[in-house]
């Protein structure tokens, strides 16, 4: 008989991981092996070492160190934002930092558009020669001195009304002030 | 997922009840009443995790963890009114996270971690000798034979239990436990008989 093949059932045999059927057949193959007797009380005499190495207490001062950092953690309050939001608002922060560094705003020209009137048709009036008044020598007159003064009316051009009638010899001129 | 019955983890009604009235406490922020739930627990999480982790400073960040994770999940786990088998669910995920992160350490400390009852010399060597060993033999597994090892031989939990722990079936958790095993055993004998 090949022992290879016990292998696998000893090893859950030792452990009690076999149900009654297969337990009995490790059990009959047990009794007609010494090799293989061997080799499942050194599964059992291992894991049974093993065992009482972890059931050894550990120092109370490693529970109270944890209980006392998780009680800190908890008694400052939760933090306002969710753990795994932290990277993500992080990233989106720096992304639109970056956008504003690199990529300014070009400032367009701005654009006035004025009200234009249309132009007013008047009808068109003789412009007399003006007289040819000798002018005088212009006379460097002192600055005046700079004081705020109130400024003087502008004058009034006055309106000239043609008035065209049938005889064309007949021209109306009305002049208003 | 049923409540987990193992030698560990049975508890009188009374206990439980204890355990279901300190979850509705804390529930409502009694902190005094999460130190109760801790306490309580606090062996199962740390001792699972410093034998998946081998190291106690990583066990203790890692049960600080599933205590964090344990107060926020309060209602979820007393829905469950499983939370033995919740809190070994998160120790081995918690323990898998933290593998991934850091790097595996070569040297073995947990020796040092242990409460020193006694000072009979020859004691505490065999203690020593026996820590030494135990800590060398989960080294020699990989982390899936490791966490069933740990969980079915030395947290004393039902193959099922295991298999529902680790989210498969019944047929795996088997078949690491039995590689671990005879490791193990090669292990410790060569371990004894050589002296590692």
């Amino acid at each position: 008989m090949n022992c290879g093949d016990w292998e696998e059932r000893i090893a859950l045999y030792a452990g009690g991981d076999l149900g009654a059927p297969d337990s009995s057949a490790v059990e009959r193959h047990l009794a007609g092996c010494g090799e293989c007797r061997g080799f499942a009380q050194g599964i059992s005499d291992s894991l049974a070492l093993l065992r009482a190495a972890h059931e050894e207490p550990i120092a109370a001062g490693h529970y109270a160190a944890v209980r006392a950092a998780v009680l800190d953690r908890l008694a400052r309050g939760p933090s306002p934002w969710p753990r795994w939001l932290w990277a993500p608002a992080l990233a989106a922060g720096l992304a639109v930092a970056g956008f504003f560094l690199t990529v300014r705003p070009v400032q367009k020209p701005r654009v006035y558009v004025a009200a234009v009137r249309p132009p007013v048709e008047l009808p068109a009036v003789p412009v007399r020669p003006a007289k040819a008044v000798p002018q005088p020598a212009p006379v460097r007159r002192p600055r005046p001195q700079r004081t705020v003064a109130p400024k003087p009316p502008t004058p009034v051009e006055p309106l000239v009304v043609k008035l065209i009638t049938n005889d064309p010899d007949v021209v109306i001129y009305w002049i208003a002030d | 997922m049923k409540a987990l019955a193992t030698p560990a983890m049975t508890q009188p009604l009374d206990g439980m009840e204890a355990v279901t009235q300190a979850i509705q406490a804390a529930r409502s922020g009694d902190l005094a009443a999460f130190e109760i739930l801790m306490r309580r627990h606090e062996r199962l999480v740390l001792a699972t995790a410093l034998r998946l982790l081998g190291k106690m400073e990583d066990a203790q960040d890692a049960s600080q963890e599933v205590f964090l994770r344990l107060y926020r999940n309060l209602g979820k786990v007393q829905d469950s009114g499983n939370l033995a088998g919740w809190l070994y669910r998160v120790t081995v995920n918690v323990c898998r996270d933290l593998c991934g992160r850091r790097p595996a350490e070569t040297s073995v400390e947990a020796v040092e971690e242990l409460a020193s009852p006694g000072a009979d010399p020859q004691q505490a060597a065999t203690r020593h000798e026996r820590q030494r060993a135990l800590e060398l033999s989960l080294r020699q597994l990989s982390a899936k034979q490791r966490t069933a090892l740990v969980l079915r031989d030395l947290e004393g939990l039902s193959t099922a239990d295991v298999a529902e722990i680790l989210g498969t079936s019944q047929a795996t958790v088997r078949a690491q436990v039995f590689q671990a095993r005879i490791k193990i055993k090669c292990f410790v004998e060569r371990y004894f008989r050589r002296g590692v």
